[in-house]
This record gives structure tokens, sequence and C-alpha cells, in this order.
């Protein structure tokens, strides 16, 4: 593979660096990964929370994204149970957005005028996050490569103003900028590392852990001590602490469902309880920002 | 006469939204013009586009003319301040107002004149309030506004007679501007008619008319497929949905690697059609081709998207045949324990509890439709085994036919490989209807199963809401029955399930089920019925004495009476069986002493004992016959009495002075009417 790497070829690295360039350029606040596992970029708080309330906000971060029934212990070459979103948050969202995420395609070498680029319809939901929003999916000469959301409702609460969240699937826009059709075969960086140089033995490992050795008794447990002292927090008005007990739970809940062991009946239950937490911080949220 | 042209530019909206919002802007400008009695051209369009909802309207008058009428203002007696005011608001002096008696008093008035309004002014009044009208099916809010459209609404232009209208519609101005470019929202420019803007777009490729771009698609497409000697499935959804994605279709042919075509082709179309809007092809023999259609909203002149479109079906395949390579050596009978694993429904068990109960109702329907009791024991067993598959995780809605697929595979009997892939057919109204008795059997089971469980665990459906579809279920029960002409005894096979139950350890209340699920599935053959357009009189009489073990007879009976109820021998049967029992109404009810029958010996004249006569004959006819009925013969049998009821009223008074003789004579009329019982209860008929 490494001898095959063409000069202009754009890496995996470099297309992070152009996002995060451009969407700086647009005045997003550029943050860094929210340090704990969560499912997708939106349960950053800079996203749930910030999305609340009266106040503008403009961000734009990576966010490592952990899936773990996805999981195909990096035997799948579209799969993964660990991988990366590049999120843009704006509230309220701006009349031009259309044009500044087309151009922010240009920006990584997507030309909207020579390739078919189609907004699908797509609504989200999000149960555990009390969230949901209509949008579409973005598809790039069939291919899914964006999320595109118009937030209106967020833990239970609507939302006023509304903010667009833009969602691009990293991963699936380098394999179409690189033309691959195994996600291990991305160029890392310039010097010809590999995604699967970096990753392979993750998928394969992480994999085994959450389908098998799991400790499934200990989970269930957990998950009661985190929504424990979440609702403690609560009481206490401190909602930013509160939320990172409420991802944890939400990521254990995640390990035992990809475990096997929620039925579909506890799995509504669970999410319910989730949604509970969540609601409940977005309201001591609004009343810090007021 | 001049033409009203209205654009609203938005973001991208959904197919089926752009189908509604034609429709209410249709609807609504349609009651503006005639609330108004403004002429207009009723055969306006309302076009669409992603991006455009597009108005166009034209023989419009530009005034129309209001005739005077009189004004009626406040009371004499009101305080003058009312009376200033009114004549504030009609613009007029005092000299003008008058003085009139009305019903309620002495009320002031005003005479306002015949006078002319332009159209232009009308429109600019009331076009705010016609967009607000439109009833999204799904809308939203974006940014600060208040405004809920399908997507962020960005510009609209209004043109009444060339000349822009100045309205505003929340936040935003009309114009006689748009956007040109849709995608990045720039380059605004002026028009001042619709044939100019449609000239414009048409030179840059773009078609505003949906119906244009649905010709193009079509025409495009069978030049191809004739060509390369391919078909492609009528699919009037997708193509719709098509034409409602795209402003400028070009219309690709791409292909697949041949290997692909291994996999079940349920699978392949599900693929293209539902994931990704291809068109899949067919040979002539109408196997799969690997060629397909994308229908792209850009002329690929460098052939990215064509490109692009294979990579994304070859990684979306290759996903699917990892998948079906996988999961079809599985073995199936050894999978089904691990179906304990799979909750079926909270309160009715595992996956593995229901198909023992399918296999044991199963396996007692097989005696009634003389199958192999082996052979559907088997196929109830591993029916509900894919659903554990990858495949049936990727493709939901290929349960069952995945499933089916599996079993042939691994070499099962060609009936249960076909009943396991057609165990969830029908499934409503307009499905596909299963047709081998294996599938029947299993699909019955199915279907029992789960309306006496929902019923046990008190979930029916309520008039509102019916999240799990359980009407269809029941509808889809119904169907089984009489389209394939199935005689089951349905109400022991409902005692049967909940018994089914019971040894499992549910304890439902079956009485309670036994009654209303009867009149829940009563009452989907109604709807049936209805569907079938049989008259609502004949409906409700044939569901009046025929339950639930008597669906199919009376689909047969409504069915033979709704087609000749209009012909000699309807209109004598029933004509002789109203003669009757209108008399039975009128007279006093009869004692509750009723006999039931005729005492011959008083009979006095001859119509008496002939009508006596035949309604024994009919009688004997109805005791003779055995489950091959034939309906219409029945008809004919019972309009032929016809005589003897015509000459017996004709020339017997009912009322005899002798209330002995009278009331033999009810008596007779009485046996009268229970013969045609065996039909069904004419008393709801209407003559």
């Amino acid at each position: 593979m490494v001898s095959k790497i063409k000069k202009k070829t754009l890496s995996f690295q470099d297309t992070i660096f152009n996002l995060q360039k451009y969407w700086s350029k647009k005045g997003c606040v550029i943050l860094q990964p929210y340090d704990l596992e969560v499912g997708a970029g939106t349960f950053h708080p800079a996203t749930t929370l910030r999305s609340l309330g009266p106040k503008p906000w403009k961000t734009a971060y990576v966010q490592p994204s952990r899936r773990p029934t996805d999981g195909r212990y990096g035997d799948n070459p579209n799969r993964l149970q660990h991988y990366y979103q590049f999120q843009v948050l704006i509230k309220p969202s701006p009349k031009e957005i259309k044009k500044m995420y087309l151009n922010s395609l240009s920006s990584i070498g997507i030309n909207h005028e020579e390739h078919d680029i189609r907004f699908v319809e797509d609504d989200w939901e999000s149960p555990t996050l009390g969230a949901a929003g209509l949008g579409w999916e973005v598809w790039c000469d069939g291919m899914e490569v964006t999320q595109f959301t118009y937030f209106q409702q967020m833990a239970g609460v609507e939302c006023k103003p509304v903010s667009v969240e833009i969602t691009y699937g990293l991963e699936r826009l380098c394999m179409f900028i690189q033309n691959k059709k195994s996600v291990f075969d991305l160029i890392w960086n310039d010097e010809g590392i590999t995604y699967k140089d970096v990753f392979h033995q993750s998928e394969k490992e992480f994999s085994a852990y959450n389908f098998e050795y799991a400790n499934t008794d200990n989970l269930f447990k957990i998950f009661e001590m985190f929504e424990e002292e979440t609702k403690l927090l609560v009481e206490k008005k401190i909602s930013l602490p509160a939320y990172d007990q409420c991802l944890k739970c939400s990521h254990v809940f995640n390990i035992l469902d990809a475990r096997g062991v929620i039925s579909v009946a506890q799995r509504a239950e669970y999410i319910a309880r989730i949604r509970e937490l969540t609601k409940s911080i977005g309201k001591v949220w609004i009343e810090s920002q007021s | 006469m001049s033409e009203l042209f209205v654009e609203l530019f938005s973001e991208e909206i959904p197919a089926r939204l752009q189908v509604n919002a034609r429709n209410e802007l249709k609807k609504n400008i349609k009651n503006f013009f005639i609330d108004n009695q403004i002429k207009f051209n009723e055969n306006f369009n309302v076009y669409s586009t992603p991006n455009r909802l597009v108005l166009h309207v034209d023989k419009i008058p530009n005034e129309i003319k209001l005739s005077s009428e009189e004004i009626k203002g406040p009371n004499v007696n009101a305080p003058e301040k009312a009376l200033e005011g009114f004549i504030r608001s009609n613009n007029t002096i005092l000299e003008k107002i008058f003085k009139k008696n009305t019903e309620k008093g002495e009320f002031y008035f005003f005479n306002k004149e015949s006078r002319k309004i332009k159209v232009s002014d009308l429109l600019e009044k009331n076009l705010s309030e016609i967009l607000k009208k439109i009833a999204w099916n799904k809308s939203m809010k974006w940014a600060n506004y208040d405004l809920y459209w399908g997507r962020p609404l960005k510009s609209i232009l209004a043109i009444f007679n060339k000349k822009p209208l100045n309205f505003d519609f929340s936040h935003i101005n009309s114009s006689n501007k748009t956007f040109i470019d849709k995608s990045l929202e720039e380059g605004m420019k002026i028009f001042n008619d619709f044939h100019s803007y449609l000239k414009f777009f048409k030179q840059k490729g773009i078609l505003i008319d949906q119906g244009l771009r649905k010709k193009i698609i079509q025409n495009k497409i069978n030049e191809i497929i004739n060509k390369k000697n391919l078909k492609i499935e009528q699919n009037d959804r997708l193509i719709d949905e098509i034409v409602n994605i795209v402003e400028k279709p070009a219309v690709i042919v791409c292909d697949f690697d041949k290997k692909f075509l291994n996999i079940p082709s349920e699978i392949l179309i599900t693929t293209m059609q539902s994931h990704q809007k291809y068109l899949p092809t067919f040979d002539k023999k109408n196997n799969l081709t690997n060629n397909f259609f994308v229908v792209s909203d850009i002329k690929d002149t460098k052939g990215f998207v064509k490109l692009g479109n294979q990579r994304v079906i070859e990684a979306r395949l290759s996903d699917a045949e990892f998948f079906w390579e996988k999961n079809k050596t599985q073995n199936l009978v050894k999978q089904v324990d691990k179906l304990k694993n799979i909750n079926y429904f909270k309160g009715l068990g595992s996956y593995f509890d229901k198909i023992q109960r399918m296999r044991k109702l199963s396996s007692l329907i097989s005696d009634d439709f003389l199958i192999s009791k082996d052979k559907i024991e088997i196929a109830s067993s591993i029916c509900k085994v894919d659903l554990m598959s990858d495949l049936v995780g990727e493709f939901p809605e290929l349960q069952g036919i995945v499933g089916g697929h599996f079993a042939r595979f691994q070499g099962f009997d060609k009936e249960v490989c076909l009943a396991v892939s057609e165990q969830y057919l029908p499934n409503g109204m307009e499905s596909k209807l299963p047709k081998k008795m294996y599938s029947v059997a299993l699909s019955l089971s199915d279907k029992l199963d789960s309306l006496v469980g929902f019923f046990g665990i008190n979930l029916k459906p309520t008039s509102s809401k019916d999240p799990y579809a359980i009407r269809r279920m029941a509808i889809s029960l119904v169907r089984l029955i009489v389209e394939n002409e199935i005689k089951i005894k349905l109400k022991d096979l409902i005692v049967y399930t909940c018994s089914v139950y019971r040894d499992q350890g549910y304890e439902f209340d079956i009485k309670k089920i036994q009654n209303e699920l009867s009149d829940f599935i009563i009452e989907r053959l109604k709807n049936y019925l209805k569907e079938k357009k049989i008259r609502q009189d004949i409906i409700e009489s044939s569901t009046f004495l025929l339950g639930l073990d008597d669906i199919l007879k009376a689909y047969k009976k409504s069915l033979c009476l709704n087609k000749n109820i209009k012909k000699e021998i309807g209109i004598e049967t029933i004509a002789a069986y109203k003669r009757s029992s209108n008399i039975l109404n009128t007279v006093e009810k009869m004692s509750t002493e009723s006999l039931g029958f005729a005492d011959p010996g008083l009979f006095k004249n001859d119509y008496e004992k002939k009508l006596y006569k035949k309604i024994n004959d009919i009688r004997k006819y109805f005791l003779s016959i055995g489950k091959d009925e034939n309906y219409e013969e029945s008809l004919k049998i019972l309009s032929s009495i016809k005589n003897e009821v015509n000459d017996f009223f004709d020339n017997v008074i009912v009322n005899d002075e002798d209330i002995i003789i009278k009331k033999n004579r009810l008596e007779l009329l009485n046996m009268l009417c229970k013969i045609f019982d065996n039909y069904f209860n004419f008393s709801k008929i209407e003559a």
C-alpha cells in the first residue's frame, strides 16, 4: 500500500486539519475531544448542553465515538466500534449554513460541481438525550458522508434559538476522498501510516471485551452507581459534573447492550432512565444560563 | 387577464413533504379565489423541486367589482362614540348615515357603493395568510424565527401581472427575485413572469415541472432498457420519490460485480431500492441483472458519479455477501434453542415460547388442511431463527424471506422453505397473499398467536392508536381465510390458542378474549367487505347471525346478494321477506308463547296451505344442502316463494276476528321469515 501513495492524496489527519482550519475561519471555537466515552459527537457537552438556552455558540471538534455493538473484530472493512466524527454546532443556525457546508467540502477536495451532492431526508432522534431534529443525511455520489440536523428539541426542552449540527463521518469521508474500499487501508499521514497500523489491534481487542469479557454483573452495579451519583449532583445543581456521570451511565448501557444481556423490554426501560437523567440535567443547565 | 406566479425557495424539502405542500398550496389558493369570487384558470398547477415550490395561476382579472351593500352600524340608542367609530371605520361622513328599523330595533346604516378592487391588493393582503395555512405533515423551526416550514425558507418571489407583489411572511419580504444557484444560494435574479422563469431554468437543465422530470427519466430509462434488452419493475413509489429529489435528472447506468448475483435477489433489490434509491434491472426471464440505474442530479461529465455509486453499492453488497455467507451455513435447527434469549413481547415470553405455541397451533390446523403434520411442525420450529441473523439485523424488512433462503440452502423441504418465506404474508389489505397450504397454516398460526396474546395482555388497539399493527394482523387473518376459501373453526382455534398459552403458564381471561377478539375480527371482516364495495346494509345483515366460524360464508353470501340485489331474484327475495316481516312488525308483538310453527289444522283456505307447503319445501332444501352450498341457487329458491306469498297476502286477511286463527297466521309468517334466516337475516336489508 505504502508505495502507492500519491503526493496529492489528502491524508486522514490532513482532512481533520483542513476542516478545523475551515471552521475556525468561520468563527467556531475549535475544541478538543471530550475525555469520556461517548456514542457520538452530539453527546459532547459542547453540543448537548450548549445547544440549550439563549446564548449564541459556535464550535467544531473531533469526537472519538464508541458504538460497542458495531465492533467486528477488525474483520469488516466498513464497521468499527470506535471511530471519529467531526462535529460542528452553530447556534442560532446561520442563514448561509448550506453554502458554508459545501465550501467545507471543497476545502477537503470535494467540489460540489463535479459530484452528485444530495440532501436526503433524515430526521434524527436520540431517545437517551430526549432530543429530536429535522434535517438530512448528505450523500456524495451515493455515499452518506454527513448528517445535517436542525435541533428542535434537546433534553426534552424545545430549542430556542435552533442550533444546526453538522456531523462528518471522518472515516467514510476519507474513504471517499482516498478512494479506498476498506477503512483499514486509509492513509493516516504522509509518512505512509495507515488506519490499520493505528487501530486494528484496538478494534480486535475491544470487540472481544465488548462482546465476550465485559463483566456484566459489575456493569449492572456500576450503572446504578453512576445513576445515583448523577441524581445527587443534579440536586446540588452542578450540571456539568452531573452530565459526566450520565455519560458514563450511557456508555455502560451500550456495553451491556453489546453483551446481549439486555432484553427488548429492559432496553426501553434503561433508555428511559438515561433520558430522565439528561432531562433533569438540562433543566439545571438552563437555569445556570439565565 | 393576468397571471399569479409565486416561488418559495428553501433548503431541500423531502419528497413526501413536497407533495404535501403542493397539494396544500393548491387547495388554499383555490379557496382564496373562490371565496373572493375571483375568476381564475382552474387547471392551474403547483410545481416543485427540492428547493422550489412554485405556484402558477393564469386568466385572473386585474380587478373585481364588489356590488353595493348596506352596512349595519350601532343601535340608535348606543353612545355617540359608537356612531363616530362607525363613521370613521367606513371612511364616510355623518350625512351619508341613515336610520332604519330592524327586528331588533332601530339602527344606523351606511350604504357602501359598488366599487372596484385590485386583485393585486387583495393578493398582497392575503398571500401571507394563504401560506400560513399550509398544513405540513412535518415541519420545523430554524435560527431565531417562529415560522414553521418543511425546511428553512429563504426567499419568496411573488408576481402578479408582471409586477412584484409586496408582502411579509414571517421574517421574509417578498420580491421579484430568487436564487439561481440552489447549492450555494447565490446569484439573485429578477423574474417578471412564469414563462421567462421556466425558460431560464430549462436552459440550465433544471426542470421545474415534476411531471416533465418524470417523463424525461422514464423515457431515458426506456431507451436504455430497450437497447440493452432489459426490464425494470414498475415501481411508482420509487420513481415518484426520485422525481422529487432531483431538479436536473441525469440517468446513469451502473453495474456491480456479477459475483454478487449469488446473494438472494431480495437482498440486492432492497439494498438498491430502499437504501440507495437505485432502480434494479431484470432480464427477459425476470432474473436480476448486475446493471442498475442511478438518477443523478448532475451531469456526470468526469465520471465521478458513476464511479462513486458503483463503489457504494459494492461496499454495501460485500457487507451483505459477508453476512449471507456467514449466516446461511449456521444450522437453523441448532439455533432454535437460542430463541430463548430473544424476547417476543413483554408478558408473552420469548420467541422460543412463541414458536412452541405456533407449532401446536399449526399442527392442529394441519388436520383441517390435510397437510403433513411433520412438515408444518418443522416450519414452525425454524421460522423465527432468521431474526437472530446479521442479515435480518441489516434488512429487517426481509425477515422471513431471508429465513426461507437459509432453509433452502440447508436443504429443507420446498414447502417448508416457502412457508418460512411467506409467514408474514399477507401484511394488510394490499399485500401479496400466500396460496400454498403450508404457508397459509404457518401465517394463520403466527397471526392467531399474536392476536390472542395481545388481547390476553390487554393491548388491544384503541380507536386512534394501534402501535402493534393489530388491526392489520386481523385484516390479514380475514384475507387468509376468505381469499383462500378456507373452512376452519376460528372459535375453536382461539380457545385452543388460549389453552396453549395456559400450558405455558399465561393465565388469560379466556371468555373475555373470546368475546373481544371475536367482535374485533368481525369488525375487520366488515371493513373488508366495505373495501370490496358491498352495500352497508348487506354487510350488517351478513354479520348479524353468522359468527367467527362463518367468515367465509358471510363473505360469499354478501358477495352473492350484493351481485343480485338489483336483479329479479334479489328484488323478489327481499319483497317476499319484507311483506311478511312488515306485518309481523306492525301487529303487536307475537305473544311470548309463540310455538315456532303454525298448525295446519287451523288453516282455512288453500293459500295458507300452499304457503305452508312451500315453506316446508324450502326448509327441506336448506336441511339437505351441506358445505358446498350454492348461494345463488339458495337465493333463487327463496325468491321462488313469491307467488305463494303474493297469493296469500292478496287473498287472506291476517287480522282475523278469531284470535286463534289470527295467531296461527302470524305463526305461519314467522316460519316464513325464519327460513330466510338460513341465508341470513334480511331484516336489516333496505328494500
